[in-house]
């Protein structure tokens, strides 16, 4: 018997596990297993071990996410800043949008304001010179543009029509030294030329010593050049200088438009133009 | 005793650090595989039990059902290893691979007889297919680091010459 018992320990001790094992199984199931003697023992030896685990468990897992939510914060950061690119773009773009649509509208309101409308033009190149002073317009003789027509905006005269090609129209700017411009003092209606300057910018010409002009004063277009209407803002006083020598006084003016910010503008004939006081 | 205490430790781990994974490997089972072909006494097939209990006392919903199951993949085991010969790690990995579906069965079995099977089946099909898998793969360094503690053990007991 110990013999066969010694020959088959594993079969025979595994049997009995197995059983024993079915047996628990039973009991636990049915609720017959009132005491379980080595269950709480384990639980006693295990649980200091157990213990240190979950610390360092709740140690790693801690660890784990902090490094996960830093990682999240990261990705939130670099979303939120490709967020604010994209909407400070959009705000650009609408901002330009707006512009746009402003300067379109008061072209449009002065256009109807004149007796057969205009041909409504784009500044697409500026003078590449600081010679010169001109720029060119996207619409030509295909459009309707005509050599000497004027030039003007909303804001004032910008210059007059010097070439004309099918689809392009190069303008002269009254701040040209070789534009000339009939105007008023609007205040005193002292009579000049205004034109561009090579060194002082834009001035004021042939003005009699007798004359009252006083800075601030604002010129406007005789429309005795038959280019231009009479009346429409041309620029304002910036200086007056009355020689000893000389007949004339010497003004310095500032032009009304603001030639680098102008990029639309309305192509007219002279008796198109409504006047602007 | 030792190689007892080994297992109680991969219990420990089994219950609490391996928790961080996705999925648990299960380190008993490999140890119990180990045992029923490398140490194919009363003593292991006691082990296996007390481990299998152990997993119970710690975690399962009812006792005894793993006690059962590694219990059955001990006796399995050690009905195999009189007809295989191990030596190589992709064999282990096999041996261990097998061992865990038969645990799967011997838990299903258990679990149909004394437990509701209501939304179980394929559930329970996932699980062991993966606990299969997962164990067969690290089955290989688990042998390795059981066979050198063994040595360590057996050094350690042998009267210095």
């Amino acid at each position: 018997m110990f013999v066969f018992l010694r020959k088959y320990q594993v079969p025979v001790s595994s049997c009995l596990c197995v059983f024993l094992s079915i047996y628990i199984l039973t009991a636990a199931a049915r609720g017959q297993l009132k005491s379980d003697p080595v269950g709480p023992a384990l639980l006693w030896i295990l649980r200091p071990f157990q213990l240190m685990s979950h610390a360092a468990t709740g140690w790693i897992k801690d660890v784990q996410e902090s490094r996960l939510t830093l990682r999240a914060y990261k990705a939130d950061n670099e979303r939120l800043r490709q967020k604010i690119l994209e909407l400070e773009r959009e705000r650009n773009r609408l901002l330009e949008a707006e512009a746009t649509n402003r300067r379109l509208q008061q072209l449009l309101e002065f256009r109807s304001q004149a007796a057969t409308g205009g041909i409504t033009a784009s500044i697409i190149a500026a003078s590449a010179s600081a010679w010169f002073k001109s720029c060119l317009l996207d619409k030509g003789s295909a459009d309707g543009v005509r050599k000497g027509m004027a030039v003007v905006t909303p804001l004032g005269a910008l210059g007059r029509v010097i070439e004309v090609a099918p689809h392009t129209a190069k303008v002269l700017l009254i701040t040209d030294p070789n534009s000339g411009l009939d105007v008023f003092v609007q205040r005193t209606r002292a009579r000049g030329i205004v034109s561009g300057s090579l060194e002082d910018g834009p001035i004021m010409k042939y003005v009699k010593h007798s004359e009252d002009v006083q800075v601030g004063d604002r010129l406007v277009t005789s429309g005795l050049d038959g280019v231009f209407p009479k009346g429409m803002l041309v620029a304002t006083v910036t200086s007056v200088r009355k020689q000893t020598v000389g007949l004339f006084q010497q003004i310095s003016v500032m032009p009304a438009i603001t030639f680098d910010r102008t990029e639309q503008v309305l192509v007219v004939g002279a008796e198109q133009v409504p006047a602007r006081k | 005793m030792a190689i007892f205490m080994i297992g109680l430790f991969m219990v420990l781990l089994q219950t609490t650090f391996l928790h961080l994974f996705p999925v648990v490997p299960d380190l008993v089972l490999i140890v119990c595989v180990y045992w029923g072909l490398h140490q194919p006494t009363a003593g292991a097939v006691l082990g296996a039990f007390v481990l299998g209990y152990s997993l119970d006392v710690v975690s399962s919903p009812i006792l005894g059902l793993n006690a059962f199951a590694m219990s059955i993949v001990f006796f399995a085991v050690y009905l195999s290893s009189r007809s295989i010969w191990l030596h190589s790690a992709v064999a282990s990995s096999f041996v261990v691979l097998l061992a865990a579906l038969v645990k799967g069965a011997a838990l299903v079995l258990a679990w149909a007889i004394f437990l509701t099977t209501e939304q179980f089946w394929s559930g329970a099909a996932r699980y062991i297919i993966m606990e299969a898998l997962i164990a067969a793969v690290i089955a290989p360094l688990i042998f390795a680091l059981l066979r050198r503690g063994q040595s360590y053990f057996e050094n350690a007991r042998r009267p210095a010459q």
